[in-house]
């Protein structure tokens, strides 16, 4: 038989980590500059894709550089911010060639239509929009804004991930690190796939949240996050006390 | 008919069948599969991929009931979202009928806690966030309890059995449960996503599913041919063509049914035709 309750009070540090990065990943999500099918035909800003490819793209590859990290060191601070930094070089190159591919091949000027001026570098947004659209390719604020996005959403999975797998040291009797040198322990495999799991859904529901598009932190729609944030702070909560029962318990 | 966004899909078949059809032969797929192959050995694992074939059909018509109101986003975030779902919810109820020494009730109970899950989702994606769609509780619910019956559906059919130190050590170790996510995932989103449009017909989409089924049971055949045996995976894979190929031809079909003409375009035209 399961003590769900004792194994409840032993890891609630580890569930609210887990809920915590399940948040983060949330509104990270509202600062990527996604652009779905519109910004794919260059008639809206962003990246030409849909939330959950993009935060997904740079949420997982936050959670490899993550899952890399704790083979070598046990320090929590280090594997966070490998995390963060895994996320944010991968999106920052998605945008960039996204950036190549909407100046020279599509030929339009990066501009927004949601802001006159862009906020970090004061250029004047309006007159490059062309007629019908709602801006195009990436301008400055909303590569920006990306990229804190993605480091959020890599902390966050990182988060998850070194949570969810503190949870089965215990019960494994091995340390993080030792766990994650041992080719092919069954925890690694449970808890990536857990992060996983716990990933998509926290990236998915900001992008109901923001209706599928949105241009970054300068964006109307971006006010809208504490929304997604309690919804991500309930439904992680949920798959926090589910992952401490089967990770905890094995 | 039914585009992304023109409120409810018209549905020859009532979702309660297709609900009936998922969680019945779900169910029964993954269960006759454990108890054959107690009995028979492993040869019957491609009835658990025959559960998560049922499943996909339904839950792709749960995907088409609920996208064809208009997600504001892509088709494909419900699909990933009903495998996070599902794939929480599984390993959860496989791991907790071990706890509890009642190994037999591992996938009832990931299937009643997906539902929970999804319900809440539903409910805050109506009341937080405000989608206002009004079948989102029951196609939530829906589409996280067939994501679950996939993904354990599969995992059998890959590895034999849903105990949870077999699944964990073939399945899930071996990394064979991120092929289950994606070829699952794709199994229900892409139905709808692919034919979704003015002239969109619901046995079209179900037939697609039911295509999209059969790709993920032939891979859970080339999976088990290492993880069971040789003799189990030519089983599934065999029957995974078969079933491949009548959906195929079942969805061409009604391709030629539902379009205005098909005309073949022939070859590319060569260099003197051209001048």
């Amino acid at each position: 038989m399961i003590d769900i309750a004792g194994l409840i009070a032993e890891n609630i540090m580890y569930m609210l980590l887990i809920t915590l990065g399940g948040v983060l990943i949330s509104v990270g999500v509202h600062f990527v500059p996604v652009g779905g099918a519109p910004a794919a035909m260059a008639q809206a800003c962003g990246v030409g894709t849909g939330t959950v490819q993009l935060a997904a793209g740079a949420g997982l590859t936050g959670l490899v550089t993550a899952g890399a990290m704790m083979g070598v060191t046990d320090n929590m601070g280090l594997v966070l911010a490998s995390g963060t930094l895994g996320g944010m070089i991968m999106i920052s190159v998605t945008m960039l060639v996204g950036q190549w591919v909407y100046v020279y091949g599509v030929g339009c000027p990066p501009a927004s239509a949601k802001v006159k001026y862009d906020p970090i570098t004061k250029d004047r947004q309006d007159l490059y929009i062309s007629q019908g659209t709602e801006g195009h390719a990436i301008p400055t604020v909303s590569f920006v804004s990306g990229v804190i996005g993605a480091g959020l959403g890599g902390l966050g999975g990182g988060l998850v991930y070194y949570a969810l797998l503190k949870m089965g040291e215990v019960a494994a009797g091995l340390t993080v690190k030792d766990i994650m040198s041992t080719t092919g322990h069954e925890l690694v495999g449970l808890a990536s796939i857990f992060a996983v799991g716990i990933f998509f859904m926290n990236a998915v529901i900001p992008s109901y949240n923001i209706g599928g598009t949105i241009e970054g932190f300068h964006d109307p729609k971006f006010k809208k996050w504490p929304k997604a944030a309690l919804t991500s702070l309930v439904v992680t909560l949920l798959c926090a006390v589910l992952a401490v029962v089967t990770l905890g318990g094995m | 008919m039914s585009a992304g966004g023109s409120g409810e899909a018209h549905a020859a078949i009532p979702q309660s069948q297709l609900i009936a059809f998922g969680i019945v032969g779900g169910l029964v797929g993954i269960y006759a599969a454990y108890f054959l192959g107690n009995v028979a050995g492993g040869v019957f694992s491609f009835m658990g991929a025959l559960g998560a074939i049922c499943a996909t059909i339904w839950g792709a018509a749960a995907v088409r009931r609920v996208a064809s109101y208009g997600l504001g986003t892509g088709v494909p975030s419900i699909g990933m979202l009903a495998l996070g779902m599902g794939v929480v919810a599984a390993m959860f109820g496989l791991a907790v009928g071990k706890g509890i020494d009642m190994e037999i009730a591992g996938p009832v109970i990931a299937v009643v806690v997906a539902s929970i899950i999804g319900l809440v989702i539903g409910i805050f994606a109506n009341k937080v966030l405000n989608m206002n769609i009004p079948v989102m509780e029951q196609s939530m619910t829906e589409i996280a309890a067939s994501g679950t019956i996939v993904i354990i559906g599969l995992a059998v059919a890959m590895s034999g059995t849903f105990l949870f130190d077999i699944v964990l050590t073939e399945v899930i170790t071996t990394g064979y449960i991120a092929v289950i996510f994606i070829a699952g995932g794709m199994a229900l989103l892409h139905p709808f996503n692919a034919n979704l449009g003015p002239d969109e017909k619901q046995d079209r989409t179900l037939y697609t599913a039911f295509e999209k089924g059969s790709i993920a049971m032939i891979i859970a055949g080339i999976v088990a041919l290492s993880a069971q045996n040789a003799s189990v995976g030519l089983v599934t894979i065999l029957i995974g063509i078969f079933l491949w190929y009548l959906g195929f031809t079942g969805f061409y079909a009604r391709v030629k049914r539902d379009a205005f003409k098909v005309v073949g375009t022939g070859l590319l035209p060569s260099e003197e035709e051209l001048e």
